[in-house]
């Protein structure tokens, strides 16, 4: 396939880096400790946070906010806190994320959804984390992991 | 310091940091006329170059290429070395300095030290080697590497010594206590031991039996418990089984030694003197040796196989022990002193003192020591159930303690009280434990005996009144206290005295107190006869015995040899810590008690002789060694070791630094980087996996001087990895760790590394290099990463490496990136490299703060814009990586460069204050017979410990023509080159030959040595027995020393027929031709002409300039035209430059010094002849014509300078378009121009940025192969990126695809290209298409490498003399080149280049004459047949054939005397002085047929 660049839109770069949280979208230098530091994109190879960022770079407006990997991320910051440039990809996916509510490419009752969801793994993380200290502080022993399984099924 | 002169300007410079560049910069300024102060932090001058194994891009080995530099530094009169010192501060103005420098005390002599490396062996002191990057160790007194300048040793004294070493001098034979101790604490017993075994002649008896005077002094006994150093001792000899020790092997000297008494006197005489080549006899009366170790210290004390071991060891020296052989008995003296040259008495004291009481004469009254000596031996002896030990020594101990194990209650009797006692504290203890009773206080009066056998004694209680002589309180009786207790047997133990018979009969003086009488050294009255031990002082300690043994040994040693006695009383002064010490270490070293020994329960150990002490184990005596004081401080605590091996006495512990002030008139700051310490990107795993190292210790584990001798081994087990990883932008182009910039270096060296780690390796080896963009952009740098793929298979993987985990057990490492195409990967490595980037000084930064100097926002030092090398203060320059990361050749041509500033700066002081050497006038030697003085040096031991001195030098001495030859401790001490001077003198020596170590270090120094007594310098011949000999023969002394004849004996063989040689000195035409008119070529024009040189510039077109005038605007903002306006202006009005355009060269005579260049004018109208003594060849170069990508055929595709033009001429089309694309690489890193352009990158991100400016919302698209923004520029890749610029990447393999496509009416400029990230093609419509393309060299480069003979490389640039040290000269003297003739390069690194051509070229300019070498080639007319092979091989054009004469001719100013037309010539007629062939047929024929 051929991407005709002048066909794209040039400006979609300038739009996200005016985005809370994609303002150093354009530093970036496509090293790939994004995508090599992604638990998504361990699991997952067609998330890959550098050809997202690229392809916002070369202005796939349409093919980017439509896509549905820019949901895939999970917010773990581990590629923000690896990124030699500070380019900041998990909030670059809030900002796009944002554009493709407004924009009209997902209905904001999905987002709705993913906010929820969001929230409930969040409760659930806290919840776990709490009852393997609790486990741990009545003198259960073991491995964290195998705390955290029992601990989840109590759940 | 320093007169003023030169309107008030100083002749003199401070260079700061001895690494290559500030050598570069001494040795420029110090040939240029100006006097050199060279200041380095650390013992060498060298910097990292000296770590470094290979150099890129020619693999040359770092060391070999940096020595003769070093060497050439240390050695410059007008270089005065500040090594191990640092500047605090800088004062004054430009002109005038005053630097405040501290010169920190190495306490060693650097005018004594000999560099003999002695003093290393003994130090006990083991510190982390920071020259192997901590990879290996070395001592606390060190040289940083083997080639060190000043080669002179430092002591690594970090702090001051806790503790007074007063053990040291509390012990007798004062060994050293502190060394041994912390060897135990870092569990190195082995060494201990040796180091024990040094002083100690029977260190097994001293750990079980000594007395320990040492712990009583022990200053840690002050803040809680003395360190247990006897048991301490006796743990490491306990460890080592002395059986299996190998004797160190002796040459015998034939001389005879007596010694009478086998007891620790006389094993200890004996030991010493054995080892010194004597033969001895100990003759001992008792049946076997040991005296009273073996029978008067009970078994249980001291193991008789302990003892028998060490006797056995001293027997193995050669000792022979003659038992039941008494003087006076079985033999007589006087028959001793006929058949030996020396006699030691140590005799002992073995006659007990009598108690003078009634009834003492009485049966089952027994002297102790015989009491002692019976069980010992074996007897039954039968004391009854009741004991009485009379005495408060250790005798008196020792006896009640073997009583009681016989079976008895003991009780011990002594007329002090218990504060009184002499004997050991511990040792009353286990007495008492064992149930012994003690009886202060109280005296015997009376034994009763009944049927002439002891029943009871009568006692007198006692009560003490003033001290007596001996400073105890005196006991006295109390009257009617008398009372009576029962006893079986009585034993006493009140001291003993010598026998002494057979001494009083040969006449031997006796004392008052019946022991023998010496002097100071032990000698007797009788000539000969020496005496020790308790013979001599009466009954002490084991200690003091092995102490007058070993001085016996000594004084004994030099009576043979017929020197005076040099020993005398050796009582030291103990120190003790004052409270206010005590308080301060109390608080620095918390309260740990002394270790507990264990013992064998009291029990169980009174029933047989059992040992009581059972030892430390290994954690224990690890434990109980770490309370020493000393053992806590990193460093050296002066331990004296070296001290006593420093045969120059060169150590002096007391040396305090020194505050100098040095007055200058420029300074240069060269102190380099530091590395970034990727410890703190923990994910990358360093320091927490052993095998994951930095490049700089990848580089020393390389290196052949380097931990593994140049063996690839990992860390983790020392085996050869077969997979490793190099992570490259490890603290380079990463804000998220502070560090935005690119370290320029790091793609090249890891590159480097990369390939000689595969051609090290002994088993096959792959490794990948993980990198971002290869930035091989310097000269020759791309052709070096092509080889590495293609030739040395070195894998490259384009993707920032996210980090590096364990495999698993095995020290096995797993890397995990993600590849371009997004598809994320682990692969498993045996050991990962982390290519660390360059951090900015932190040592300068302090100074910087200080002097007032601005570093930029990196923290480097700030210089100004067009002026590469100057700081923000006046008179202050800089160089090197101290200003940003650079490799090593752009390092030495800033060094250079900043010569030339300050050589321009400082002309009117030139030469002021240089020294320049007088000699007397040559000794006319033609005619006189061959007279030759041999030197022999026995280089401390480190030849005369293996060759056989003595022995080769009366073997010169016998050689026809040698009529003086000598030995020197060191022939290389100053003291010694007087000696030479003399001898040339009194024995009319023409001829010198000495033989020591080698001549590429030392041979410049005696060739100077005899040209100041007169003698033409290349009378001299040097023989190298150290290398050759002591060194690679260390095993073989016979062979060695056969060796080290046959070279002296081939050297005096050549030294017969050698000549004196006269090089030619030649004046020197002051004038120089610079080549060329751009920005280089009048930089050095002016350059020159500020020094006050005439400058003639030649220009081939019709204005100066060159292609800076199509440059508006660089990078960083400045404004070219205005710069290269007024550089212009500048070259144009000075009056010592002529400046010629429209003109060519036409031919060029002559060579260094006086050049005769032949110039056409306006186009072969005129013809003149310019002399001149230099050349500077700036000649420049020019964009690639290219015919790729439309351009030509296309007005919308322009080049970089086109479009540049086009952007200032504000051209419409360019500046309002919406699409434009750069193509990068254009002719570049292709098979036809393998190398890389260097300045495009940061040429199309200058013009994008001005676009951007311009109309930012314009879309510009950077097609690349590699960005190569190196250095700083990096900041102007970001920017570009922020800006909105896209980079997209493409591959040689796969270019970019540019056509015309119809639409309607129009015909668009398509570029397409494939993108790897997206793995799909893109298609750019471009408004305008700018292309990169490569710059190639100037056509005028062939011609005048011609006319100048000299090279160019196959991308048609010139070729330097070396790539790395040698930028801008050429192997042809006097001709040098700068600017992009030589390579791509921008505007600033092409000025530094032409005022390093500058510098190099004074150099030449201020001398007088030159003079050439002297061993150099010469042609014998008769012989030539003219055949002109030897001109085709000569590397320098020095040889030549001459059409008239039809024979070869050598300019003898141009020769290097390198040799090869000698090898090279068919009939013989080229010869090298200095190395004809009679003078090697002579050598030869020395060594094969002998002299």
């Amino acid at each position: 396939m051929t991407i005709a660049l002048n066909e794209l839109d040039s400006r979609f770069k300038y739009d996200v880096a005016n985005e809370p949280g994609g303002e150093n979208i354009k530093i970036c230098f496509a090293c790939g400790l994004c995508t090599a530091s992604c638990p998504v994109s361990d699991i997952d190879q067609k998330f890959n946070p550098r050809k997202i960022i690229h392809m916002v770079l070369l202005g796939m407006r349409k093919e980017v906010l439509s896509s549905d990997v820019i949901w895939f991320c999970i917010q773990c910051y581990n590629c923000q806190a690896h990124c030699p440039q500070n380019v900041d990809f998990a909030d670059i996916v809030k900002a796009l994320r944002s554009m493709a509510v407004r924009e009209g490419y997902v209905a904001p009752s999905f987002v709705e959804k993913v906010k929820e969801i969001d929230v409930f793994c969040q409760k659930l993380r806290h919840e776990m984390v709490g009852a393997v200290v609790s486990s741990r502080s009545q003198g259960a022993e073991g491995e964290p992991s195998k705390l955290a399984a029992e601990a989840l099924k109590s759940l | 310091m320093g007169k003023q002169s030169g309107n008030g300007k100083i002749g003199a410079v401070l260079v700061v940091g001895g690494g290559i560049g500030g050598i570069q910069a001494a040795l420029d300024l110090a040939e240029s006329g100006y006097y050199v102060y060279l200041v380095e932090k650390s013992p060498s001058i060298g910097g990292v170059m000296t770590q470094l194994d290979k150099t890129f891009p020619t693999n040359d080995c770092s060391m070999c290429i940096l020595s003769p530099k070093l060497v050439g530094c240390g050695r410059h009169l007008n270089i005065e070395l500040l090594t191990y010192s640092e500047v605090l501060d800088i004062k004054g103005e430009s002109g005038n300095f005053t630097a405040s420098v501290r010169k920190k005390a190495r306490f060693v002599d650097g005018a004594k030290c000999t560099g003999c490396g002695l003093c290393v062996e003994g130090c006990p002191i083991i510190m982390k080697n920071e020259y192997d990057q901590g990879l290996r160790e070395r001592k606390a007194i060190y040289t940083p590497f083997l080639q060190a300048v000043p080669n002179t040793y430092v002591i690594d004294k970090r702090e001051e010594r806790p503790c007074k070493a007063a053990c040291k001098e509390a012990c007798p034979i004062h060994m050293n206590v502190l060394g041994y101790i912390a060897l135990i604490a870092e569990g190195r017993i082995k060494e201990a031991y040796d180091l024990i075994r040094s002083t100690n002649p029977l260190p097994a008896v001293c750990g079980w039996v000594c007395y320990a005077p040492c712990e009583l002094a022990c200053n840690r006994g002050q803040l809680d418990d003395p360190l247990a150093i006897r048991e301490l001792k006796r743990f490491v000899t306990d460890q080592i089984d002395i059986d299996s020790l190998k004797v160190p092997e002796i040459t015998r000297n034939g001389k005879k030694v007596a010694i009478v008494g086998s007891g620790p006197a006389g094993l200890a005489a004996a030991h010493d003197l054995a080892l010194q080549g004597y033969e001895i006899t100990i003759f001992e009366a008792l049946p076997e040796p040991g005296g009273m170790l073996r029978f008067g210290i009970p078994e249980y004390r001291l193991p008789k196989d302990v003892l028998n071991k060490e006797i056995e060891y001293i027997k193995r020296l050669g000792v022979e022990v003659k038992v039941n052989t008494k003087i006076g008995g079985e033999i007589q003296l006087d028959q001793l002193k006929k058949s030996y040259q020396a006699i030691f008495i140590a005799t002992g004291a073995h006659e007990s003192t009598k108690l003078n009481i009634p009834g003492e004469d009485s049966h089952g009254v027994i002297h102790a020591i015989d009491f002692l000596r019976d069980i010992n031996m074996g007897k039954k002896i039968n004391i009854g159930q009741k004991v009485a030990v009379i005495g408060g020594g250790n005798t008196a101990i020792d006896a009640s303690r073997v009583a009681r194990r016989l079976g008895a209650k003991v009780k011990v009797i002594y007329r002090r009280s218990r504060a009184e006692m002499p004997a050991t504290p511990a040792e009353v203890k286990g007495a008492e434990e064992e149930g012994i009773e003690l009886i202060f206080l109280t005296n015997p009066t009376k034994i009763i005996a009944e049927d002439g056998k002891v029943s009871k004694m009568e006692c007198i209680k006692m009560e003490l009144g003033e001290p007596d002589a001996s400073g105890r309180r005196r006991p006295i009786a109390i009257e009617g206290s008398e009372f009576v207790l029962e006893a079986d047997t009585v034993i006493t133990a009140l001291g003993q005295i010598p026998v002494l018979g057979f001494a009083k009969e040969l006449g031997i003086e006796i004392s008052e107190r019946g022991t023998i009488s010496t002097d100071e050294a032990l000698a007797t009255n009788v000539e000969g006869i020496f005496a020790g031990g308790d013979v001599v002082t009466g009954p002490s300690i084991a200690i003091e015995a092995i102490a007058a043994g070993k001085k016996a040994a000594l004084s004994v040693d030099e009576y043979v040899r017929g020197e005076p006695l040099s020993s005398k009383e050796d009582k030291r002064q103990l120190e003790e810590l004052n409270p206010g010490e005590v308080s301060v270490l109390k608080s620095r070293f918390p309260t740990k008690n002394r270790i507990p020994i264990r013992e064998l329960e009291p029990k169980k150990r009174i029933k047989d002789f059992r040992e009581v002490e059972q030892g430390y184990s290994v954690s224990e005596a690890k434990e109980e060694a770490e309370r020493c004081l000393a053992s806590q401080i990193e460093g050296c605590f002066e331990c004296g070791e070296c001290k006593t091996r420093c045969a120059a006495e060169a150590i002096n512990y007391e040396m305090q630094d020194e505050y100098v002030d040095l007055n200058v008139g420029a300074v240069v700051f060269s102190t380099g980087y530091d590395l970034f310490d990727p410890s703190v990107q923990y994910e990358l795993g360093y320091r927490k996996y052993p095998n994951v190292v930095t490049s700089i210790e990848f580089e020393r584990i390389l290196s052949a001087t380097g931990p593994f001798q140049g063996t690839l081994l990992r860390l983790s087990d020392l085996t050869p990895p077969q997979k490793i990883a190099f992570v490259q932008c490890v603290g380079s182009r990463d804000p998220s760790h502070g560090r935005p910039y690119c370290s320029s270096v790091c793609c090249t060296y890891a590159i480097k590394e990369a390939i000689i780690a595969k051609e090290h390796s002994t088993v096959p080896l792959d490794i990948t290099i993980f990198f971002m963009d290869i930035r091989t952009y310097g000269k020759d740098f791309d052709k070096y990463y092509e080889r590495a793929k293609k030739e040395s298979g070195i894998d490259f993987v384009r993707s920032k490496v996210y980090n590096v985990e364990s495999a698993d057990s095995t020290g096995d490492l797993v890397v995990k990136f993600a590849a371009e195409d997004g598809v994320v990967k682990t692969e498993k490595f045996n050991m990962v490299v982390l290519s660390v980037g360059f951090q900015s000084s932190a040592e300068f930064a302090e100074l910087a703060k200080k002097v007032g100097i601005q570093l930029n926002p990196y923290g480097f030092c700030q210089t100004k814009p067009f002026l590469p090398m100057e700081t923000s203060k006046a008179g202050i320059f800089v160089c090197g990586a101290l200003s940003a990361p650079r490799d090593i050749p752009e390092t030495v041509v800033q060094a250079s460069g900043a010569a030339g500033d300050i050589s321009a700066l400082l002309a009117s002081a030139r030469g002021t204050l240089t020294k320049r050497k007088e000699y007397p006038p040559e000794r006319d030697v033609s005619g006189e017979e061959s007279r030759i003085g041999v030197f022999i040096c026995h280089c401390g031991i480190n030849i005369g410990g293996y060759v056989n001195v003595p022995e080769v030098t009366e073997f010169a001495g016998a050689l026809p023509n040698v009529a003086h030859a000598e030995r020197n401790l060191f022939t290389c001490s100053q003291d010694t080159q007087e000696k030479i001077k003399k001898a040339i003198e009194e024995h009319k020596l023409n001829r010198v030959v000495v033989a020591s170590c080698t001549p590429r270090t030392h041979e410049p120094m005696f060739r100077e040595t005899i040209r100041e007594a007169g003698l033409n310098p290349y009378l001299f011949e040097m023989a190298n027995i150290r290398d050759q000999c002591s060194w690679v023969h260390m095993h073989e002394p016979e062979k060695a020393t056969q060796k080290a004849k046959d070279l002296v004996g081939m050297a005096v063989a050549k030294a017969r027929l050698i000549e004196p040689l006269k090089p030619v000195a030649l004046q020197v035409n002051r004038r120089a031709l610079v080549i060329g008119g751009g920005v280089a070529g009048m930089t050095s024009a002016f350059t020159l002409a500020e020094q006050g040189f005439e400058v003639y510039l030649i220009e081939r077109s019709n204005a100066l300039g060159g292609v800076a005038r199509r440059i508006h605007y660089n990078i960083d903002g400045e404004d070219v035209q205005q710069f290269l306006g007024k550089l212009i202006k500048q070259v144009q009005e000075h009056p010592k430059i002529r400046v010629y355009t429209d003109t060519w060269i036409v031919d060029v005579h002559g060579y260094v010094g006086n050049f005769t260049t032949e110039i056409m004018r306006y186009r072969g109208r005129v013809v003149e002849k310019i002399d001149h003594g230099v050349t500077i060849i700036a000649t420049g170069a020019e964009e690639h014509k290219t015919d790729e990508y439309l351009y030509g055929r296309d007005p919308r595709v322009l080049t970089q300078l086109e479009l540049e033009e086009e952007i200032v001429g504000e051209n419409p089309d360019i500046i309002n378009c919406d699409n434009l694309v750069m193509i990068q690489c254009v002719g570049s890193r292709n098979d036809e121009r393998p190398y890389c352009s260097r300045v495009c990158c940061n040429e199309a991100i200058k013009n994008a940025l001005k676009l951007k400016e311009l109309k930012p919302e314009m879309n510009i698209y950077i097609l690349y192969r590699d960005v190569r923004t190196y250095g700083f520029y990096e900041q102007y890749y970001e920017e570009a990126r922020q800006k909105g610029i896209v980079f997209l990447r493409y591959d040689l393999e796969n270019k970019p695809l540019v056509r015309q496509i119809r639409k309607g009416s129009q015909f668009l400029l398509r570029v397409e290209v494939n993108d790897p990230v997206l793995g799909d093609e893109i298609a750019i419509d471009a408004d305008i298409l700018a292309l990169s393309v490569a710059m190639v060299a100037s056509p005028e480069v062939s011609e005048l490498a011609m006319l100048y003979k000299v090279p160019v490389n196959e991308d048609g640039f010139f070729l330097e003399a070396h790539v790395k040290l040698r930028p801008v000269d050429f192997a042809t003297d006097g001709v040098f080149v700068c600017g992009l003739a030589h390579a791509p390069k921008s505007i600033e690194e092409s000025i530094a280049q032409a005022k390093a051509a500058a510098s190099r070229a004074s150099t030449i300019l201020v001398k007088d004459a030159i003079v050439g070498e002297g061993i150099i080639a010469s042609v014998d007319e008769n012989l030539c047949s003219g055949c002109g092979i030897c001109e085709a091989v000569c590397p320098y054009g020095a040889i030549a054939v001459d059409q008239e004469k039809g024979v070869s001719v050598v300019n003898e100013a141009l020769c290097k005397g390198c040799g090869t037309c000698c090898a090279a010539c068919p009939s013989g007629a080229v010869q090298q002085r200095g190395f004809t062939r009679e003078e090697i047929s002579a050598m030869l024929s020395a060594a094969l047929v002998g002299t």
